[in-house]
């Protein structure tokens, strides 16, 4: 089932790796797959496709802008780069992440002990 | 801003978002084929890493939220080609749209022009409010001018007062006189209603503090144009009006048309001037008993209506007290215009509302009736809906096209509605014969234009969110699956189109019920003597102030015409008076003091009476009960004489012997010499109230138009004629007007009534038929679900009986609860449908058994089709459908 790769990761999850990538330096769409599955060193199986709704939501949300380059393959591509927004959306999402993860990971006794 | 830029970015946004795509594509399947993949197969693998690329484009679509132009049209047109495949459903939808809103509209063009909009050229008119007096037993009256000085002098909440006086004068030189509906106004007439010139100037302020004066002028713009084909230099011009000399300063703009709602007056002349107008009036202006005029206030800012009608009630009744003698428990208070008492809006108020209220509910079962179509529709496009779901269609994506489709019938339908409403509303006057030539057709503009977007806007929401909500509703397995096609489908479908049929069901009958209480009215109104008898009379009118007559001329004037009328052959009984009955108009009271009689504090001592000419009562074929008829003799030189009518004697003597009892008016005596039948006065639904008769020469007043009336066995015609002929004969000065057979002068306050009452009839059949369409709809539609289920029953030896019970059943229900619900409808409606109508009770049980014996019958008949079609069905074929 197409959607179920998806369902992995719980919502936000994606926009949120997009925007660290990002903060790294500006790619476009494709090279942005393929460093979320080599970083994860492929444990997240992210859909390829369903990246682009996601950068569009940032897009509209003026969290990212875009611009057309050129890709090392020589292609016309859409290059995303984060916005002064999108760099305090993210720091504020990743400090929730963390503090969820930690809670979390207290429960499940994974914590510090 | 940014979502309307979005707007125009939307397809860049669509095309970008595909090159993206596109290129991931590409460079995945390159990276692939590096890997040693044939290019086939890499594309294949990258496309499907990539996941649904339609999917995944709407997504990235819907992000940007707002529906594009463009799906909007693809939804359109989609709608379109669905539509095209359903013609019958469309066009029943279209053409049952385009009636209620073709009648909505037309109906409130009117009203917008009558009731709404009753001062057209005047300025923000909306602030403009009807000051009516009232006399101490509450009836309005007009207002005299220094009641309306005092007003204008105390009043604090009204930002400006003033008055007019509506009165028929001649002008022109005496070759080519014309008459001229024409106001005497005060010098703020036109700054109150703000009106600008066309042309020229309008009165100066202080043109009211002394009589006489420049004698000014304003033309009206149509009366510049007609009869001085719109010269500009006509400014400074002299015109006569009723043969005195005026200058005109100014021309009135095309849009204005005075005061008096329906009327086209066409000269203003200031009030100061009325010696000059009505050279045999004695002093008006000054007289506190001379009520006469019409007065509108302008609210100040920031006043509401209901503390300036405070301020008017008080300072009126100060006013009254301080003036015990003439106007003694009097006050006053405010209106809009349109509930005001003068002019046009009086008289078809009642029956415009009455209509509107009938347009609204036709709208309403063609609403009922649309969302009940398309809603079985929708419930037929289950798996075309399912198909769509499963394919990744979002569910807000399906009911957005279903309301696409509801919007686009209803488009179809209300331009339709609204082209032949442009045609229905020339029509339309034929119905209302009270609307004279000068109110123009009100036109089909950017107002009913709006008018009709909202109730294409809200014809769409009623009738497209059910099916809508509905559509989108479906459960994927349910839709692909066996329910479609099992045997009671659709449930919830069911349900809602059971609602809907009930509701048209009852409306119907709401529909069908007020125009039978209508017309009940109307024909017990009809059935009510006059008390006189129209018939055979014919009548014509003169205005002696035209010719500037005084009473003496007056006097000869009249007896001649009259003698020369009865001189002719058939004619057998010719008189005249200053006040027909049935006018619409409110006629002429007076302040009576009645020998014997002592009036309690607050009694309204006003009697409207009649001054008429010897022979009045044997035209009319009004009984003398006892006394005498006047005489020739009953002239100026002679004692006061009186004829009262049964009520008068009833009320006021008691017992005594009327003949020769003396009351005071005009400052003088008069002797009551016969006492008369009652006659209708005013309306024929009136009840009896007292009334007076005097002869003309005893109390003669210019300003009154006087009517001859003649009964002969000549035809109407020839009658008419004979009377023109009389009056030219008498001074070819004097034009006739009105002349017309009495009986077709009394009959049109009612041709209004018998108007409404057709036209409700009208829309009670359109509201019926409307009802039954419904129900065929869902009746067919549920046989032909239920066809396999039928189909088993017979198969298995149920009789045909049994079956059309199955069918029938639920459908009784239905109707039953429409009947129902439209009779309690009826009940709580009634406290206001019953000041509406004439001597028609609560319990009209005729009309409204009528009512429900029809609507059953249309059921009987809506159910009979699709009824036979279930007994028909062969059970062999009904099983193999599947």
């Amino acid at each position: 089932m197409p959607d179920d790769s998806a369902r992995d990761l719980f919502p936000g999850a994606l926009e949120m790796m997009v925007l660290r990538l990002l903060r790294h330096e500006p790619m476009h769409g494709y090279a942005l797959v393929q460093r979320i599955q080599q970083t994860s060193q492929h444990l997240l199986q992210v859909e390829e496709g369903s990246l682009y709704p996601a950068l569009q939501r940032l897009l509209k949300e003026g969290l990212v802008k875009a611009q057309w380059g050129v890709s090392a393959t020589n292609r016309k591509v859409r290059i995303y780069q984060l916005t002064p927004a999108g760099t305090r959306h993210l720091e504020r999402e990743m400090s929730r992440y963390t503090r969820m993860a930690h809670g979390i990971n207290l429960v499940l006794g994974l914590g510090e002990t | 801003m940014i979502s309307l830029d979005r707007l125009f970015r939307r397809r860049r946004i669509a095309d970008d978002l595909a090159a993206e795509i596109q290129a991931h594509l590409d460079e995945k399947a390159e990276y692939l084929v590096a890997q040693g993949m044939s290019r086939d197969e890499a594309a294949r693998m990258a496309r499907r890493a990539f996941g649904n690329v339609t999917r995944l484009r709407e997504q990235g679509h819907d992000t940007w939220q707002w529906p594009t132009v463009e799906s909007v049209l693809m939804d359109a047109r989609f709608a379109l080609r669905q539509l095209r495949r359903a013609p019958l459903l469309a066009s029943i939808i279209v053409l049952t749209l385009g009636v209620g809103v073709a009648a909505t509209a037309t109906v409130f063009s009117w009203t917008r022009a009558i009731l709404m909009d009753p001062l057209p050229g005047a300025g923000d008119s909306g602030r403009v409010l009807a000051l009516e007096s009232l006399t101490a037993s509450g009836t309005w009256t007009p207002t005299s001018w220094p009641d309306f000085r005092d007003l204008q002098r105390s009043l604090r909440t009204v930002d400006g007062l003033a008055a007019a006086y509506p009165i028929t004068v001649a002008v022109g030189a005496d070759t080519r006189t014309e008459r001229q509906s024409t106001e005497l106004v005060s010098a703020n007439f036109f700054s109150v209603l703000r009106v600008e010139p066309a042309l020229g100037r309008f009165f100066p302020p202080g043109r009211d503090n002394a009589a006489g004066g420049e004698a000014d002028v304003v033309l009206g713009y149509r009366l510049w144009q007609r009869r001085f084909a719109g010269d500009s230099a006509i400014i400074g011009r002299v015109v006569r009006i009723n043969r005195f000399p005026f200058t005109v300063i100014g021309v009135a703009p095309p849009t204005f048309h005075g005061s008096m709602p329906g009327e086209d007056i066409g000269l203003w002349v200031p009030a100061m001037m009325i010696g000059q107008i009505l050279p045999t009036a004695h002093g008006p202006l000054d007289d506190r008993g001379w009520r006469t005029f019409r007065v509108l206030a302008r609210l100040a800012r920031g006043v509401s209506p209901a503390v300036a009608r405070d301020e008017v009630h008080r300072v009126a009744a100060a006013i009254a007290r301080a003036n015990g003698g003439r106007s003694e428990g009097m006050s006053a208070t405010l209106l809009p215009i349109w509930q005001s008492h003068w002019g046009l809006q009086d008289a078809l108020r009642a029956p415009l509302l009455v209509l509107l209220g009938a347009c609204g509910l036709v709208l309403l079962i063609v609403c009922a009736n649309t969302a009940n179509l398309l809603l079985a529709r929708a419930t037929g496009r289950r798996r075309e809906f399912g198909l769509r779901l499963a394919l990744g269609a979002p569910r807000r994506r399906l009911a957005r096209q279903l309301l696409t489709e509801a919007a686009m019938l209803t488009v179809a339908g209300s331009a339709l509605g609204l082209a032949c409403s442009v045609w229905l509303v020339r029509m339309f006057r034929a119905l209302l014969p009270a609307v004279g030539p000068s109110l123009r057709d009100p036109a089909v503009d950017i107002v009913v234009l709006l008018f009709t977007v909202l109730i294409a806007c809200l014809v769409t929401l009623v009738a497209g969110i059910a099916p809508a909500l509905h559509g989108s509703r479906e459960r994927l397995g349910d839709a692909l699956g066996d329910a479609s096609r099992g045997t009671t489908g659709g449930l919830h479908a069911m349900r809602l189109r059971s609602v809907f049929v009930v509701a048209e069901v009852a409306l119907a009958v709401v529909a069908l019920a007020g125009a039978g209480l209508f017309y009940d009215s109307y024909r017990h109104t009809r059935g009510v003597s006059p008390g006189f008898d129209p018939d055979h009379v014919a009548i014509g009118s003169v205005s002696l102030a035209l010719a500037g007559y005084d009473s003496a001329r007056a006097d000869v004037f009249l007896s001649r015409v009259t003698e020369h009328v009865g001189r002719e052959p058939g004619v057998s009984a010719a008189s005249f008076t200053d006040y027909v009955p049935l006018s619409l108009g409110q006629g002429s009271w007076e302040d009576l003091q009645v020998e014997g009689y002592s009036p309690t504090r607050t009694e309204n001592m006003k009697i409207y009476r009649a001054a008429i000419g010897p022979g009045y009562f044997d035209a009319m074929r009004i009984p003398l009960v006892s006394g005498r008829d006047f005489q020739a003799s009953d002239d100026s030189a002679h004692a006061g004489v009186m004829i009262v009518n049964e009520t008068f004697a009833r009320h006021f003597l008691r017992g005594r012997s009327p003949l020769g009892i003396k009351v005071k008016g005009w400052g003088r005596w008069f002797t009551i010499v016969g006492v008369v039948r009652d006659t209708k006065i005013y309306r024929l639904t009136e009840s009896s109230a007292p009334y007076f008769y005097v002869p003309v020469r005893q109390v003669y007043r210019p300003e009154y138009g006087y009517t001859f009336v003649a009964r002969s066995r000549l035809s109407t015609d020839q009658a008419v004629a004979s009377i023109e002929a009389a009056v030219r004969a008498a001074d070819p000065g004097v034009a006739t007007y009105g002349a017309m057979p009495l009986s077709d002068y009394v009959g049109e306050p009612l041709r209004e009534q018998a108007a409404a009452a057709q036209l409700l009839g009208v829309m009670a059949i359109l509201g019926l038929l409307l009802a039954a369409i419904g129900l065929y709809g869902v009746i067919a539609y549920a046989v032909g679900q239920r066809t396999r289920e039928i189909g088993v029953r017979v198969a298995l030896g149920a009789q045909p009986l049994d079956v059309l019970r199955v069918v029938a059943s639920n459908i009784g229900v239905l109707v039953a609860a429409g009947l129902v619900t439209g009779l309690a409808c009826v009940g709580a409606l009634w406290q206001v449908v019953s000041t509406l109508l004439y001597d028609v009770h609560g319990g009209d049980l005729p009309v409204l058994a009528a009512t429900s014996g029809l609507m059953v019958l249309v059921a009987v008949a809506a159910i009979a089709m699709p009824a036979r079609r279930a007994l028909r069905v062969d059970p062999i074929l009904a099983l193999r459908t599947d």
